[in-house]
């Protein structure tokens, strides 16, 4: 006998991540599910950004990792709140992981979260945690061909960050090769090119996060 | 790796579906993916098998129905469906492409005993 399900294979993450949103949107944060191969400088980003940001807007942290608190550890040394999720052996972090992070983090006191993901370009695209939009590093280090090896992340971000490229010099690695095979896989995707190290397009950056922010707080307002 | 939390979701509608009916085992599963859920079948289906033993799913068929990425162009409203991740509209050149399907992780329907 045949029996008709239709039934959502992700529908618990989906409906969590739903939660999330709305609890992030009551608190006007703007939330972004930052997303790299591991070693490429999420938490080094983060930690420019908190120290660019001081006196501007209030950054918060959310970071996922297998094991330790190494990261929220480099992060709150910048005075800004910063909740580690260690996932064990899990592989991305999902909108259930998440929601235990929440309630630790005085959301009413923060303008922007970042959801630092477990470094991975595969699964963590498959999940939304209840971001407002996915963004993404790739380092001069890991390949110009990335965007098209690992298409769904690609796909999905917002913003690509292109990272040490004060190392570029070192590596074979060309800037507008990344910059076609990204647009190939999303052509509206924005692109800027920063160095963690030297500072390079920190500025651009900051910029972008900004003016995302109050583009949110226009559209709340309107809403 | 997500694909065992993955398998587990399916295993855990199927067999609550299943119970509702009544039913003794189950013996076939139907999964529509959306080739940007970046599902691998064969990977999936060894996690299913796994999760699945000593349930009322042990040694179910999962049959996985990959469906293509399918657009819209928003300048000329042509539909088409998208390969090798090429978000460009065929007609008309435009970039400016809504996704409307390939998104989908679907458990369709089962069969029971």
């Amino acid at each position: 006998m045949k029996i008709n399900v239709m039934q959502d294979v992700l529908q618990a993450n989906d409906k969590i991540a739903e939660d999330n949103r709305r609890i992030f949107q009551k608190n006007n944060n703007l939330v972004l599910n930052l997303m790299s191969s591991p070693g490429s400088g999420k938490t080094c980003l983060l930690e420019r950004t908190a120290a660019l940001l001081q006196g501007k807007l209030r950054l918060g942290v959310i970071v996922g990792d297998c094991e330790t608190t190494r990261d929220a550890d480099r992060i709150s040394k910048y005075n800004i709140p910063a909740i580690q999720l260690t996932t064990g052996t899990a592989c991305h972090l999902d909108a259930n992981m998440v929601s235990y992070a929440l309630p630790h983090l005085k959301l009413e006191e923060l303008d922007i979260v970042v959801v630092e993901n477990v470094g991975n370009l595969v699964c963590p695209a498959g999940f939304i945690v209840g971001e407002d939009y996915k963004i993404m590093i790739l380092s001069v280090t890991e390949g110009d061909e990335k965007p098209l090896k690992y298409p769904m992340m690609f796909n999905q971000s917002k913003l690509l960050l292109i990272n040490k490229i004060d190392l570029v010099q070192y590596t074979n690695f060309s800037l507008e090769e990344a910059r076609a095979n990204a647009h190939k896989v999303n052509p509206e995707m924005d692109i800027i090119e920063i160095s963690c190290t030297t500072g390079a397009g920190l500025d651009q950056w900051i910029k972008w996060l900004t003016d995302h922010y109050w583009q949110k707080l226009k559209g709340a307002a309107h809403a | 790796m997500h694909e065992m939390g993955i398998a587990q979701n399916i295993l855990d509608i199927a067999v609550a579906a299943a119970q509702k009916e009544g039913a003794s085992r189950i013996t076939r599963i139907n999964l529509i993916a959306g080739e940007l859920r970046g599902i691998e079948p064969i990977q999936l289906t060894f996690c299913f098998d796994i999760v699945a033993k000593d349930t009322l799913a042990g040694g179910a068929y999962l049959n996985i129905e990959t469906v293509p990425v399918m657009g819209h162009c928003n300048d000329c409203q042509a539909d088409f469906q998208i390969e090798d991740y090429a978000y460009v509209c065929p007609k008309c050149g435009s970039t400016k492409i809504e996704v409307t399907g390939g998104t989908e992780l679907r458990l369709k329907d089962i069969e029971i005993d």
